[in-house]
């Protein structure tokens, strides 16, 4: 049984896709009489059966080596597209994530997406999105990989424009969409280049490929340039990360989706290509800076938010900086731990937040306060959330983050720098949070706020519990390093980095003799990481006033210049017969004239020859 | 002086002219079909003249100057039939006060 389940576990996506094409059956203008909410059900019931399915055939999986698959898709002259799967122990744990994750979002958007017509249409692109990231799990070929990615980029435009009342949905939607196409748009330069390279997309097939490649040096920096700009918009790095922040304007269960496992696809389809990347030093110390650099600003940035969820969201930004960094120096495994632990970690995050947001409506940090003794177990479960994420020694985040650290102490001790900055700024990023929502004074908006209904408890405390569990998770799956192995320097340095950013976080914010708003020096500085580097304004002047003034330059030209042209061919015609006609002017002897002229012209030509020919005449 | 076939032609030319002159140029109606009989007229002493120097023997240019002339005076007839009607309905011959038709 578990084996046969081993051999379809390409089914997982399908089942995702036939809950996500069910449920739009209930679409308010379909089944007009039942509401929305049995959408959601059947989606729920297709994302459990998904999930079980996966997990036996994760279990059935032990101890085997990776089996691959592959489907035909289209076979014309001198091109073979298969769609070629990959099940292994990482793909399909992966899919149990995926699956898992979903699973819980879904549960906790039926209590979010109360007092919401919208099941339908938000289920289904939740399904969607379930299928897309399972298929991307098993899929072994880069161009399939491509192919999902922009079907999620798409899903990711839907879903955030799901309450597209909003203009700032739909602004949001835009720039979502149109950042990540473009990231989409040079990684598929990048496809496309290497096919004549390698002959091949298949993964398994690209790192042998690599292993012996010989290939020029600027041919191997462009194509990992390339290569990586799909991930680049897809993890929402430096410099195509606002559309994170953008998109927290969408519903809550969704961000936990794709805070936690939607970022990590782009962070996927690196990893899987690192042997790739690897032939190119200079693109490798590109993703290291790249990542570095996002993992440093965003987490500075995510301080100085006070919006609960954009906080957040820069924080995603930071630990996908992290993952790009291990994926740089050649860490994969490392990279796929961090991308589990904080998957799990990030989700128990935005969760217990959006409970708070629920009954709090506001999002705004400034204006909550004091919830610690009304809402004890969103509390815990954010503590245990961000304990989680950061470096905390028992949970997962720490043993992710200690491998990475550790592996490169010897080599790039500057990394291991910012490693420890970034888990510090994070930490008192999360602490900070904790402070403004659950200590302090209760404010205005938080006088009286009950804890959430179960449905939203409890996807988030099963959070809570699997995030307590990953380590022994880990152990199970022998990720943790060995004991002997560990660099207690680092291990120490780790701890200790978490523990000044939780100190002076606790200090400032969760002290209530701390004159609130904080004032960091001067306004300017302030506003600067407030306000996201000015990011947007950035991208306003530059490229996005470039492409508008190329374009209103173009539409002129075509306007007035080739429009013009041919309009002119006609107004010419126009104009000659309006003014021609004249020569019809009534007058007889007029015409007399005119035949005359014609005659004597005619006889003239006609006579010409007679006239240079015959000089005897 | 011999009289030479050329004089007879440069003669007619001269006439056509002056009768194309005034054919172009008259505001009388009446004048203008005065000055097609002089352009006949010019055709007229071209066959004559053709007619005498280069076929003395069938003289086919003298019937046609007959055939000429008979149907000059019948489209003289009814060209002077059109300025009555003209004139009973306009009450002039002048031909620029004639441009009714144009574009």
């Amino acid at each position: 049984m578990a084996q046969f389940l081993l051999q379809s576990v390409w089914l997982v996506p399908c089942y995702a896709l036939i809950g996500g094409l069910l449920a739009a059956a209930w679409s308010p203008g379909l089944i007009r009489r039942t509401g929305p909410r049995p959408a959601g059900y059947v989606n729920i019931l297709m994302t459990l059966v998904a999930f079980v399915h996966s997990l036996i055939a994760l279990s059935a999986l032990r101890n085997q080596p990776p089996q691959a698959l592959s489907f035909t898709w289209l076979n014309v002259a001198g091109l073979h597209l298969s769609i070629d799967l990959e099940i292994s122990a990482v793909s399909v744990g992966a899919m149990v994530l995926v699956t898992g994750l979903n699973l819980l979002a879904q549960i906790y958007a039926v209590g979010y997406m109360e007092m919401d017509w919208g099941w339908a249409r938000f289920y289904s692109l939740l399904g969607m999105f379930e299928a897309g990231m399972c298929a991307l799990a098993l899929c072994n070929s880069l161009f399939f990989s491509y192919v999902i990615l922009e079907i999620l980029t798409l899903g990711t435009y839907l879903l955030v424009g799901l309450w597209f009342n909003q203009p700032l949905v739909v602004t949001g939607a835009r720039d979502a969409f149109l950042t990540k196409r473009v990231g989409d748009l040079v990684l598929l330069m990048g496809v496309v280049a290497i096919l004549p390279l390698t002959g091949t997309w298949n993964y398994t097939e690209l790192a042998k490929w690599a292993e012996t490649a010989t290939l020029d040096p600027k041919v191997a920096t462009l194509l990992s340039l390339a290569l990586i700009a799909g991930p680049l918009g897809k993890c929402a790095q430096f410099p195509l990360h606002l559309w994170l922040d953008e998109a927290m304007e969408g519903a809550i269960p969704s961000t936990i989706l794709r805070n936690s496992v939607v970022v990590g696809t782009g962070a996927w389809v690196l990893i899987k290509l690192q042997p790739v990347l690897a032939l190119s030093p200079i693109a490798s110390a590109v993703i290291i800076f790249i990542g570095a650099t996002t993992a440093l600003g965003t987490s500075a940035i995510a301080i100085a938010q006070i919006d609960i969820k954009r906080s957040l969201s820069y924080s995603v930004s930071a630990y996908m900086g992290l993952v790009f960094i291990a994926v740089g120096t050649h860490q994969e495994k490392t990279a796929l731990v961090l991308l589990l632990t904080y998957a799990v970690a990030m989700a128990l995050l935005v969760a217990s937040t959006g409970t708070i947001v629920w009954m709090n409506v506001t999002q705004d940090l400034t204006q909550i306060g004091g919830l610690w003794s009304r809402r004890p177990i969103t509390g815990i479960s954010y503590i245990i959330g961000a304990a989680g994420l950061v470096a905390v020694p028992p949970l997962g985040g720490f043993w992710a983050l200690l491998q990475m650290a550790n592996n490169l102490w010897n080599s790039q001790p500057w990394l291991v720098g910012v490693l420890l900055v970034v888990n510090g700024l994070t930490t008192f990023s999360v602490t900070r949070e904790f402070g403004l929502i659950f200590a302090g004074k209760r404010k205005q908006m938080t006088m009286r706020s009950p804890e959430v209904l179960w449905a939203m408890v409890l996807p988030m405390t099963i959070l809570a519990g699997l995030t307590l569990h990953v380590p022994l998770l880990l152990q199970a799956w022998h990720l943790l390093p060995n004991w002997a192995s560990i660099n207690k320097t680092v291990a120490g340095l780790l701890i200790l980095s978490t523990a000044i950013g939780c100190g002076t976080g606790c200090m400032i914010y969760v002290n209530d003799n701390w004159p609130k708003p904080v004032q960091l020096g001067s306004k300017q500085l302030q506003d600067f990481f407030a306000y996201d580097f000015y990011t947007a304004k950035l991208y306003r002047i530059t490229i996005v006033f470039v492409i508008g003034l190329l374009s209103q330059i173009v539409y002129w030209f075509d306007r007035y210049i080739v429009d013009g042209f041919v309009n002119f061919v006609g107004l010419f015609t126009i104009f000659s017969g309006q003014s021609l006609k004249y020569n019809v002017s009534g007058q007889v002897q007029f015409y007399a004239l005119t035949i005359l002229i014609g005659v004597a012209f005619l006889g003239m030509i006609v006579s010409l020859p007679l006239l240079f020919n015959s000089p005897t005449f | 002086m011999h009289l030479q076939l050329q004089y007879f032609l440069l003669l007619a030319a001269a006439l056509f002219c002056i009768g194309i002159y005034g054919l172009i140029t008259s505001r009388n109606a009446v004048r203008v079909l005065m000055s097609i009989e002089l352009l006949l007229n010019a055709v007229n002493l071209n066959l004559m003249g053709f007619s005498n120097y280069l076929d003395p023997q069938n003289i086919k240019g003298q019937v046609f100057t007959i055939f000429v002339i008979t149907v000059a005076a019948a489209e003289a007839a009814v060209g002077l039939a059109i300025v009555l009607a003209i004139y009973r309905n306009r009450n002039t011959v002048d031909m620029e006060q004639f441009n009714l038709l144009k574009w």
